[in-house]
Formats: structure tokens, C-alpha cells, sequence
């Protein structure tokens, strides 16, 4: 767009909102022309902070009849790109809505505003003896709003479930303007469609959240980990499969593979095994009398499965905590060794997990690149990391090759290309051949009812 | 032209976010540029040249420089560094604010510094058998003499000169980077083997430019003495006391357990809510950005009223000045003190 109808874009939203949640300066538009996804750049034209829901509705009604591409983003910490305005438009920024507008001790849920993060709202809950159970890496840091957009997961997948298994109700902005509330605060209703289901995860494409309810679960009264160590992560993934087919459905089943645990190592000297191909971090959360003969039982499995190096308990709360930001600190320990890091999320069936971290091993050989695998093993989820040299031409090339090989090696063992970052503009090109140009027709379809403009987050989702 | 900011520095950024909750400029704005990540953000734009110099400006003045950021940072980004590069480039010849101007030319000159405590009851001169120097602090010794009489009063052990140069603190947070350093290494020189500090600003910079092991703050080099200390009485009762972290000191020195011991053996500690969180006195921003600092404090001082504390210690003097403006403004009698001071009055 021009600089001239950028201008007036301006004075329109200025006219309609006020010059408090309107602005357009150079300085802003360059600072939220990304999000936390590298290589994903794209300047949007105005920004809008609103306050409150008939805000987000009269900014969204303006962006229908001027046809303006109009993106909702909460803390931008998504790591798909699914917030960078790369056609322009407005952005719309929901971090200053961030009210917890009630926490129901009976009812054990929350309604909030779609800027609280999620640190705040499992802190407001701890209050109550409950907690939210959704903890994705960036919980500091991540909003509700952007929780629900993107279904986040984390730690807790395989015993817990993920942010879909927990919203209830949803007050949202549709692509016409019109305010519509689905779902409320029951745990049963099957009254109609389940439109708060389909919107989550629905990453800003058919409306913009403006408040969520939320079911949350009694808080834990104790908690138990231990770690294992394996020659390599397939012999740590096979010890994953040992532990869930004894019965046994723990909290906590992380691993990371050699590359990773020297990164975490050399980053925060924890006094891991930097010889072992694997670390395999175990653990679960409840009643005393149940935590610890069950941690104790996935100790002695891992201790007997084949590749196992040594198995040791977590003596203590500090001791648990510094296993706990060992796999949390994966990833940054990981970017300190290139200039670029690439994070991955692909999810397998858990059987499968062992081959596929195999292949990706190969993978990494055949193109000579820096691979770091850590992830899930509970749930399947892998974060295979590229790092490389990002003025490295030939490397960034040799990267997205590799990257596509691992997308059809997940496709290949009946897996998705993304676990729980979300599709974002880094995943579109591969969705298609995962669901298929059927389910991507439908997709669309779906999109055009909730926003028959096309202006919600243009380029994601349906499009 | 050379590029502002050192490229390296910049690369360590993985724009994850994790800053955004912990700066105090995004808490009161909810605005991307106004976050540590946003900055940087603008810093590559224009280290790249998508940005001019004068896009910068406004964030350059908005940031505390608490570098609250630091501790948060999963990749190790050295935001504090970055700051100071960013001050160097937006803030020369006209966009250097004149408060800034006045403040270097005074410390700047060793006469001038001499002159600020010179009708000040300032601790007397003196040389001791041990390798521990005081540092005086230029404005601490201007507006809180107290603070270096009480420390000769309970470490009977370190030298005084009132002969010393400014540290050069306060030219490296505000865009005289390489004087800053100059300065810092030249009162070094003047002041052999360890340097004790009163003021966490003074410390954390002097600490970066001479080396950690050179320089003790206060409360650190007192909590390694494991002193015993008498709680002060009040009516019958061990006194409530709160405190204020400084910024540099937690965030760049990693000190903040230490002050927290001493004060609990002192009388009743009680943690004033978002203790660490910056009080928005920031070197010269309460004199620059005076709005945005009392914005910053806002809530602080509330918290600090209904505790209804006998004591609120600091560890630097930026903050025991904000911290006594706002709270006789907002006409909270809590005494603002100087950890130093507590001890030599539990001493007497």
C-alpha cells in the first residue's frame, strides 16, 4: 500500500478509535513486523491496542468494510510465524487485555482476558489450590489468547492433554464485526456444533478471542522426577514404550539427545552425562502415595531396557527443578551455538519414535547439518533444531531441504508436521500434503463463513 | 559509517520474548517497542540500515536501563551493553539531554567532585594497613554523607580519600561509553586492590570495566564477614524492615541474597512486593523522564504503605532518593535507609 492511503488508513482508525490505541510510527510498525519465528519479516501499516471487546469489534468491522488485512497477536512468542503481517494491514495488539475476570473455586474455572499469560493465570489459580494444566516453554511469556489460537501443549501432553482439553467457553470478534460467545462453563454440552473446538487452534483466521473460560484441575500435592541416561535416543524412546505399556501414564517423559544435553551442559553446568547419546527425564505429579512407587517402577523399567546407561532419582525439590530446566533450556542453549536456529515439531505415534529419531539422525548426516533433537517422548512430539550460520548461504539452503525430508518423514510413520507450535506461514506449503486437497477445500469453506472478507490473518489457515 | 552496535551481541537475540514480562516499560505500555525484544528489534533495523538513527531515539530515552531483562534471557542476550551502544549513538551533540550534559561536565572533573561533598559531613580521610578502598560515590557523597560515615564508623579497616575521581557510571549509561570506561579504569589505578562500593550502579559498572574480583559492593563484602548482628528494637519489638533491590546490582552483579540476609538479622524482614522490579529512579531518568518514573513507582509505593515498614533499605543512592521523594510525597512515614546505615545504627 501507499504511503498516502497508509496515511489516511491512519487518520480512519485515529477517527474511529482515538489516538491512545492508534498509531503508525516507523519505530512501532518495525518493532511488531516479527514475531519469535526467525526468517519471517513483514511491515504492517497501523497498530491498534484495544481495551476492550466493542473495541476489537469496531477495528475488526473496519478492517471487513475496507478490506484490510487485520492480525490479532498477543506476546508474538509463537514459533511459526503466525503473527508477522506479511501482507500489511493492521495489527492488533490484545497485551492490553489482560484481566482475570473470575476464578471459580467450585466450578475449578477461570475467565480471562485474552493478554493475561499464562504464568499469571496458573499463579492466580495456585490461590485457589488449582492450576491451569497448559505449560508451553514460553509460559512466562505467552497469553491465553495466543494459547487458544494455537491449541499450545507442553510438558504435560500424554497424562494431561493439551489447551484444547481445557476451553470451555469463548466470547469472540468474528471477520463481519459481530460478537458471538460459544461453548460457556460446562463440562458437558453437546448442544449444535462444537465452534469453540474449531476455533481453537484456529490461529487468528476465523475470529479474535476477546475472553476465555477455561477449566482448570486441582493443583498437585507433590511431585517426584528422576533422570536415565542411553547409549541413544532410540534406546531411550524403546524405554519410553516399556513404561507406558506397563501401565504406567506419567506427567513428565522428556528427552534430548547428545547434541542437545553437551548445548544444556556446556550453557548451564548441571553435571550432566555429556557422553550419553540420550537423557531421558521422568517424573509425576499427584498423591505422595501414588508419585513416588510410580516413579520408582519407570526407574527400574529404565534401568533394565537395553542402552541404558544409569538411572538416578532427583533427591530433592532443587534437585527436580534443575532436571526440569535442563529440557527447558534446550533450545537457547542450542541458538548459542549458530546465529540461526531453526526449531522443529513434528509428532509421530510414540511406537514409531524410535525409527524416526533414527532417520532424523540420518538426515542430519546425509546434509551435514547440526541437528538437535529433544522433545516430548511422552506424546510423540519431537523439536528437531537445525542451528546454522544464517550468512551461510549454502547452509540456509541445505536447511530447508532437510526440513522438508523431515515433514514427509512424519507424514511417511502416520505424524503431523507440527505437534503444537501451530501452522502459522512456516507450515502452510506442507499442509496439503498432510490433510489433503479435500480436507483443504473444507478448510477454506470454513474460513469463508467466519470471515467472508478474508481479512483475519490472511496467508494462515484457510487460504 | 561504523555500525552502532556490536554484531555478535545483537546475533544472541532469539526474539523469543521471554523479556517482555519482566520489563517495566512493557508492563506500563503493553507496547512491542517499548520491550527489550522490540529494542533490539529497532537496533538490528537500524544496524542494518532499514531504520534511521532517529527511530531509535525515543525508545533510547523510554528504557530504564534496569536490565531486569538480563537474568530472563534463556540465550544470554547482554541487553545492559546493548543499551549503552544505543546511548552512544542517540545520544550525541543535540539529543544529548542538557540535565546529562551539566551532570558530566560536574563529575567529569575531579575538583568539581572534591567540591560536591565539600560541605557535606562526609567520613573522614584516612589510610588503613588493609587493601580495601571506599569508594564515595559522587552523589553520595553530595546528598548522603551519612552513608560513608556510617560504613568508617562499622568497618574500621578500609580507606577514605576524599581524593577520588567519579567511576564513570554515569557517562557509560548515558551515551560516553569509552570516557565511562576511561574513568572507571583510572579510579582503579588510584585506588589499588579492592574497591568497596555503597552504591549498586557504581559497583556493577566498575565491576564490568576492572574486572568482578576488583570491586565488593557493600552488602556483599559485609555478608562474607558473617558478622553478628543485634535486631534493632522499637518499643519492645525487632523493627519491620523492607527492601529495594538495585537494579545493577541484582541484575548485572547477581547480588541480592546477601542485602536480604543481613536485614533479617537486623529485625523483621518482610519482602516488599516486586522488590526486584526497578523504582524508576534509573541513574538520570527520574531527572529525564520524570512522568514515566513516577509511573514506574506508582505501585510500589502503595505496597510499601500497606506494609507499614519502620525501615525500607537501599543499596544505592538513585534509589533512596526516588524512593524518599515519592514516599513523603505520598506521605508514607517507612524511613528510606542505607543498608549501611541499619548496621551502625543497630551498633549503637
Amino acid at each position: 500500500m501507499s504511503a498516502a492511503s497508509s496515511t489516511s488508513l491512519l487518520g480512519q482508525l485515529t477517527a474511529l478509535l482515538g489516538s491512545e490505541i492508534v498509531r503508525a510510527d516507523a519505530t512501532a510498525l518495525e518493532a511488531y513486523s516479527r514475531d519469535a519465528t526467525p526468517l519471517f519479516h513483514g511491515l504492517p501499516e497501523v497498530i491498534v491496542s484495544p481495551r476492550n471487546t466493542e473495541e476489537v469489534a469496531k477495528v475488526v468491522k473496519f478492517a471487513a468494510d475496507t478490506k484490510t488485512p487485520i492480525i490479532a497477536r498477543g506476546a508474538g512468542s509463537n514459533l511459526c510465524g503466525a503473527t508477522v503481517p506479511l501482507s500489511g494491514g493492521i495489527v492488533l495488539s490484545m497485551a492490553n487485555m489482560k484481566k482475570i475476570l473470575e476464578i471459580s473455586k467450585s466450578e475449578a474455572l477461570a475467565v480471562v482476558q485474552p493478554g493475561v499469560t499464562n504464568i499469571e493465570l496458573d499463579e492466580a489459580a495456585a490461590k485457589d489450590g488449582l492450576r491451569f494444566i497448559p505449560d508451553p516453554g514460553s509460559r512466562n511469556v505467552s497469553t491465553i489468547g495466543g494459547n487458544v489460537a494455537t491449541s499450545a501443549g507442553g510438558l504435560r501432553g500424554l497424562k494431561y492433554g493439551t489447551t484444547k482439553n481445557y476451553v470451555l467457553g469463548l466470547e469472540v470478534v468474528l471477520g463481519t464485526g459481530e460478537i458471538l460467545r460459544t461453548g460457556g462453563r460446562l463440562v458437558k454440552d453437546v448442544a449444535g456444533y462444537d465452534v469453540t473446538r474449531l476455533l481453537v487452534g484456529s490461529e487468528g483466521t476465523l475470529g479474535v478471542f476477546t475472553e476465555i473460560t477455561v477449566a482448570l484441575a486441582p493443583r498437585p500435592k507433590t511431585s517426584k522426577y528422576g533422570v536415565a541416561y542411553f547409549n541413544d535416543l532410540a534406546a531411550a524412546a524403546n524405554a519410553v514404550d516399556q513404561i507406558i505399556l506397563s501401565g504406567i501414564m506419567p506427567a513428565t517423559l522428556e528427552f534430548l539427545d547428545n547434541t542437545c544435553i553437551v548445548a544444556v551442559e556446556e550453557f548451564a553446568k548441571l553435571g550432566l552425562d555429556t557422553k550419553a547419546g540420550a537423557l531421558l527425564l521422568f517424573g509425576d505429579d499427584g498423591d505422595e502415595t501414588s508419585v513416588i512407587p510410580t516413579v520408582e517402577r519407570m526407574a527400574e523399567i529404565a534401568k533394565v531396557a537395553p542402552g541404558c546407561r544409569g538411572v538416578t532419582l532427583a533427591a530433592d525439590v532443587a534437585a527436580a527443578e534443575q532436571l526440569l530446566y535442563a529440557r527447558r533450556c534446550s533450545l537457547p542453549a542450542l541458538a548459542r551455538l549458530g546465529s540461526l536456529s531453526i526449531l522443529e515439531d513434528i509428532a509421530v505415534p510414540r511406537p514409531k519414535m524410535a525409527e524416526v529419531v533414527k532417520r532424523i539422525e540420518e538426515i542430519a548426516q546425509r546434509f551435514n547439518l547440526r541437528i538437535g533433537t529433544f522433545g516430548h517422548a511422552g506424546d510423540g512430539n519431537l523439536h528437531p533444531t537445525i542451528v546454522l550460520d544464517k550468512d551461510n548461504v549454502e547452509e540456509v539452503k541445505k536447511s530447508e531441504l532437510a526440513l522438508r525430508e523431515i515433514f514427509n518423514l512424519a507424514i511417511e510413520y502416520g505424524g503431523t508436521i507440527t505437534g503444537e507450535h501451530g501452522v502459522g506461514s512456516a507450515k502452510l506449503p506442507f499442509l496439503e500434503g498432510l490433510i489433503g486437497p479435500g480436507n483443504m477445500e473444507l478448510q477454506r469453506s470454513i474460513k469463508n463463513v467466519f470471515d467472508p472478507k478474508g481479512i483475519l490473518n490472511p496467508g494462515r489457515l484457510g487460504s | 559509517m561504523t555500525k552502532p552496535f556490536t554484531q555478535n551481541k545483537l546475533d544472541r537475540c532469539i526474539s523469543c520474548g521471554y523479556c517482555l514480562p519482566a520489563c517495566p516499560t512493557y508492563k506500563l505500555t503493553g507496547n512491542e517497542e517499548s520491550s527489550p525484544r522490540g529494542r533490539i528489534t529497532l537496533m538490528r533495523a537500524v544496524q542494518d540500515g532499514k531504520l534511521p538513527l532517529v527511530d531509535l531515539v525515543r525508545e533510547s530515552n523510554f528504557c530504564l536501563g534496569c536490565r531486569a531483562c538480563e537474568p530472563v534471557c534463556p540465550a544470554g542476550v547482554e541487553y545492559g551493553v546493548l543499551l549503552e551502544e544505543m546511548r552512544v549513538a542517540t545520544w550525541t551533540g543535540k539529543n544529548r539531554p542538557l540535565i546529562v550534559r551539566g551532570l558530566f561536565i560536574a563529575v567529569g572533573t575531579k575538583f568539581i567532585v572534591r567540591l560536591l561533598g565539600l560541605f557535606s559531613p562526609l567520613a573522614k580521610n584516612r589510610k588503613s594497613e588493609g587493601e580495601v578502598h571506599l569508594a564515595l560515590g559522587c552523589f553520595e557523597r553530595a546528598l548522603f554523607p551519612s552513608v560513608s560515615k556510617a560504613v568508617a564508623a562499622i568497618e574500621p579497616n578500609c580507606s577514605i580519600s576524599a581524593d577520588q575521581g567519579c567511576c564513570g557510571a554515569l557517562h557509560a549509561h548515558n551515551g560516553e561509553l569509552e570516557k565511562g570506561k576511561e574513568m572507571a579504569v583510572a579510579l582503579g589505578e588510584s585506588m589499588p586492590g579492592t574497591i568497596l562500593s555503597t552504591a549498586g550502579g557504581c559497583a556493577a559498572h566498575l565491576s564490568s570495566a576492572l574486572g568482578r574480583d576488583r570491586v565488593k559492593e557493600f552488602s556483599e563484602w559485609w555478608a562474607a564477614k558473617e558478622a553478628v548482628l543485634n535486631p534493632i528494637i522499637k518499643s519492645g519489638k525487632p523493627v519491620r524492615i523492607g527492601f529495594q533491590d538495585s537494579c545493577h546490582l541484582r541484575n548485572g552483579m547477581g547480588v541480592f541474597k546477601e542485602p536480604r540476609a543481613i536485614l533479617a538479622s537486623l529485625g523483621e524482614y518482610v519482602e516488599v512486593p516486586d522488590a526486584s522490579g526497578c523504582c524508576g529512579a534509573a541513574g538520570t531518568y527520574a531527572l529525564l523522564q520524570k512522568k514515566n518514573s513516577r509511573k514506574v513507582i506508582s505501585q510500589k509505593v502503595s505496597d510499601i504503605a500497606d506494609l507499614k515498614l519502620d525501615y525500607l533499605a537501599t543499596v544505592n543512592p538513585g534509589c533512596t532518593r526516588q524512593l524518599k521523594t515519592e514516599l513523603k510525597r505520598a506521605g508514607v512515614i517507612t524511613k528510606v535507609i542505607h543498608v549501611a546505615e541499619l548496621i551502625a545504627l543497630s551498633q549503637k
